[in-house]
């Protein structure tokens, strides 16, 4: 008990923990009052009185230790939760040196390019090459596979201003409520009201319809598998 | 009749856009024609409605509406530009940003001074016409929506706009609105849905026209601004008005596809007061009609479905001539097929890119009408994209298949190709000649070393090509004066001769070794439509868009024999009743006086050693001749040997190895790819 007292002055204090230590000395001498007082020396109780202040010292530093320990773990985990929402390293990689290389077209004309490229050895090439970049908006960017990095603030006002009309013309002409059919509708009509009646468009032409085509063969399929096995 | 191999080709994938806006110019009879991609088209109806002049459409411009102006064209569309049309060198000579947002419709008023547009911001704003200009003048007052359709009183004292659930009518001296006219929503559900007044006539006794998506062609008093008869045309949308020029007679189309016409008549004979009386209903169209047009002799339609179509009116033409027929135009009046003759490829144009293909091979033999078993499939070699939001106007590939060039009203980019014995390669030739700039056609010479290119002021640019370089030669020109656009190019096989047309019908002859004007062939007032130049015997022939014939001897300088013999006994009437014009002329050399002609809906063979047509005798006689005995086969025979196998047939041309290569279209195809046609109930269906 004692000890835990003395314990707990000592982390509180460094300075001034001789008078302390004499003072707690009084104080358990004061308490076990009724009882023979133990001997003790002083020598012995000087030493205890020092370890237990090294400990009080040491769990101080401990404690301390841990909470910058602590600190440095949420730091962590801050940066990597930041860098998580970033793009991985080899995109952003790519996108640096994007910036400086050729800027690549990455669609059909790929082949075409690369036979520039070749060319481009050239010092007249390498010329042509300045100018195409100049040509390029500075706002576009391609990556190595198909993927493109652009800016979205590039389209104008008067484009999405000319989408809004035509999504008008659209929703006037398309929308709900303005009773449309398909073209296959229209086809198997004037096949019915026609002199030569023959097969529906989808039956003659083989290329057509293949979204259904393929929606009808795997309900068939689905069937028939029903009918095999009813019970499951 | 000879016999051939014939690859029928059906992978060309072409899809004409749908028809937005018409404007036909009275005066010199020339219909304006504006397609969704933003392509306008001119067609001459003087001339068998020859679709003369293209220009090319680029990506964003969504033309929504045309205007003439005297001889000038102007178009409005959802970009909120208006362009003016250089019809010279087929491309537009300038924009004006009108910063009203999308311009719905575009008016002249009747002196031709200024130009009025309805925004989408609810303005209507006043341009004047300038000389090589225009300029903003004013706005009118402005409106809380958007206006859909304009149209000036003849005076040019007021002006009448459509706009959502309403009308207003003008004053064009103070700009403000001087009456409201409002338009009634449609019955049950689309209560609650605004009514589009999606056109608006005004006519000089004050009488306003509306159709609107509520169905109604609505006749109103403009002066004093109240309704006066209301005609329920359809369940569906009201899309388009034209009113004749002596105003008698109206026409409405509707997304039904049916064009509805109106007439000014007493109802009844006694009573003395006219008034608007629907009379007569067409259906030339399976989808919406969107724009109209209706001339003095005839209901010129066009819509979602692709298809022009002119109807003559039966009480304004003599009955049962060549022009009281229907004329439907599916498939432009250009090839936009290449063949590489040597090589076998073909080249087939699209707006927005190019496709090479090689020809299927068999080895099989058959009857005639066999189909051949096939050894190597037809393949897509190539797929190329173009640069840039301009469309491709032409392109060629060389005979060799070794060369291939395209051209957009800003650019023109050639390439080389290279076999290697599965594989393409392309390169790009870097460095082109200034002068190839603004090209209006295209095409490489017989052995492939050179490539002609029309240009502006239908000059012919020549441009030398080797493995190495592309090196500019010379400009050929002309002294006829004419400025108009070259429409056909044809080098000779033996390389000595060019032959160039223009749209003003003038034909001539370059001498590509001397490289100068050889000879101007005498005009006829008909367009040609195809011109070749026999490979032997430098003998010209061209086909007109009135269907004649011509051959002009380019050594002496005059009209060959055959052809006086041709002119003075007059074409077989059945031949002249043909609606489409012949696109392509060839020859072959395995019999030289063969001439091979093609158009949409037939094959020819003239074989000039035979005489010609009788006009009493049948034309088409194939399958009667097969069925007789030889000499008597011999004696029935004549020059025009015709084969209709083909429909549809969007080029035909000869191979190196005498095979036929016939591009089809099936019209059924197109349709298949068509938007969405209005539902509607047919009785035991």
């Amino acid at each position: 008990m004692a000890k835990k007292q003395r314990g707990k002055t000592a982390s509180s204090s460094k300075t001034a923990h001789k008078e302390k230590t004499t003072e707690n000395l009084n104080m358990i001498l004061e308490s076990s009052d009724d009882e023979a007082p133990e001997e003790v020396t002083f020598e012995d109780s000087k030493v205890q009185a020092l370890r237990s202040m090294q400990q009080a010292l040491d769990t101080a530093r401990r404690e301390k230790e841990l909470l910058k320990e602590k600190r440095r773990k949420r730091q962590e985990l801050f940066q990597e939760q930041k860098k998580r929402k970033l793009l991985p390293t080899d995109v952003l990689e790519e996108i640096d040196s994007s910036a400086t290389k050729k800027q690549k077209q990455a669609t059909d004309e790929a082949e075409e390019e690369q036979q520039e490229e070749e060319e481009d050895k050239d010092e007249k090439g390498k010329r042509r090459e300045k100018k195409k970049k100049t040509k390029k908006s500075a706002h576009s960017r391609n990556l190595k596979g198909n993927y493109t990095v652009t800016t979205t603030n590039d389209r104008t006002l008067t484009s999405f201003q000319q989408q809004a009309a035509e999504d008008f013309i659209k929703s006037r002409l398309y929308g709900p409520g303005s009773c449309r059919t398909t073209s296959n509708e229209l086809l198997s009509l004037q096949n019915k009201k026609g002199t030569n009646k023959s097969a529906a468009v989808q039956f003659v032409k083989k290329d057509w319809a293949c979204k259904q085509k393929a929606k009808a063969e795997m309900l068939k399929k689905r069937w028939i598998h029903k009918q095999r096995f009813p019970s499951s | 009749m000879g016999e051939f191999k014939v690859h029928r080709v059906r992978f060309f994938d072409y899809m004409p856009s749908a028809i937005r806006a018409m404007a036909f110019n009275h005066r010199t009879e020339r219909l304006a024609v504006a397609r969704s991609d933003g392509a306008v088209e001119i067609f001459n109806f003087t001339d068998s409605y020859y679709q003369e002049k293209v220009i090319p459409g680029r990506d964003g411009r969504a033309v929504e509406a045309l205007c003439w102006v005297g001889q000038r064209l102007f178009s409005a569309g959802l970009n909120g530009e208006i362009t003016e049309y250089d019809l010279e060198n087929l491309r537009p000579q300038y924009i004006v940003e009108a910063y009203g947002g999308p311009i719905w419709t575009i008016s002249c008023n009747s002196q031709g001074t200024h130009l009025a547009v309805g925004c989408e911001d609810g303005t209507v704003k006043l341009f004047e016409i300038l000389k090589e200009k225009i300029q903003f003048q004013r706005n009118l007052d402005r409106q809380k929506s958007r206006i859909i359709s304009l149209c000036w009183h003849p005076s040019g004292a007021q002006i009448a706009a459509g706009m959502m659930d309403m009308i207003k009518i003008f004053d064009t001296e103070t700009g403000r609105a001087t009456h409201r006219l409002l338009v009634e929503r449609g019955v049950g559900t689309s209560k609650t849905r605004e009514v589009v007044v999606w056109s608006v006539a005004f006519l000089s006794d004050n009488t306003i026209v509306s159709g609107d998506s509520a169905g109604k062609v609505q006749i109103w008093d403009g002066s004093m601004g109240t309704l006066v008869r209301t005609h329920l045309v359809t369940k569906w949308d009201v899309l388009a008005l034209s009113v004749s020029q002596d105003e008698s007679s109206l026409i409405a189309g509707t997304s039904e596809g049916t064009v509805v016409q109106f007439q000014f008549l007493s109802s009844t004979v006694d009573r003395q007061d006219p008034e608007w009386v629907r009379t007569r209903t067409f259906k030339s169209h399976s989808h919406d009609v969107r724009a109209l047009v209706l001339t003095d002799t005839a209901v010129v339609s066009g819509g979602m479905d692709t298809q022009l179509s002119v109807r003559p009116l039966l009480d304004k033409v003599e009955k049962n001539t060549q022009e009281a027929a229907q004329r439907k135009i599916a498939f432009p009046h250009r090839n936009l097929v290449s063949c590489a003759k040597k090589a076998g490829l073909l080249l087939f144009q699209f707006p927005d890119h190019l496709e090479l293909w090689r020809l299927g091979e068999s080895d099989g033999n058959g009857k005639p009408g066999d189909s051949l078993p096939l050894k190597r499939k037809p393949e897509k070699l190539l797929q190329l994209k173009r640069k840039g939001e301009d469309h491709i106007c032409c392109s060629a590939v060389s005979p060799c298949g070794g060369w291939l060039v395209y051209s957009t009203v800003s650019s023109v980019r050639l390439y080389k190709l290279q076999y290697s014995n599965n594989s393409v390669s392309i390169t790009k030739v870097s460095k082109l000649p200034r002068e190839l700039q603004s090209v209006h056609q295209l095409c490489f010479s017989a052995d492939s070393s050179r490539l002609f290119a029309a240009s502006s002021q239908s000059s012919v640019v020549v441009v030398a090509l080797n493995q190495l370089e592309c090196k500019y030669l010379q400009t050929l020109r002309h002294k006829s004066g004419s400025r108009q656009p070259v429409h056909l190019l044809f080098p000779s096989e033996d390389g000595r001769w060019l032959a160039t047309a223009n749209t003003d019908c003038q034909i001539h002859v370059y001498n590509l070794q001397k490289m100068k004007l050889h000879c101007a062939v005498p005009v006829h007032s008909s367009c040609p439509t195809a011109i070749a130049i026999h490979p032997t015997s430098s003998r010209l022939v061209s086909v007109h868009a009135d269907q004649q014939i011509f051959e002009f001897s380019l050594l002496q300088q005059e009209y060959t024999e055959w052809s006086r013999k041709l002119q003075k006994q007059g074409l077989h009437s059945v031949w002249l009743k043909r609606d489409t014009p012949v696109t392509s002329v060839g020859f072959s050399p395995r019999n030289p006086t063969h001439i091979l002609l093609n158009d949409t809906f037939m094959f020819c063979i003239i074989d000039q050693s035979l005489p010609l047509p009788e006009s009493r005798t049948l034309l088409l006689n194939q399958t009667v001749l097969r069925s007789l005995p030889g000499p008597e086969r011999a004696r029935q025979s004549h020059a025009f040997k015709i084969c209709k196998n083909f429909q549809n047939v969007l080029s035909v041309a000869l191979l190196d190895d005498l095979s036929l290569a016939v591009v089809e279209r099936p019209l059924l195809d197109v349709m298949a790819q068509l938007p969405a046609p209005v539902r509607q109930k047919k009785f035991a269906t």
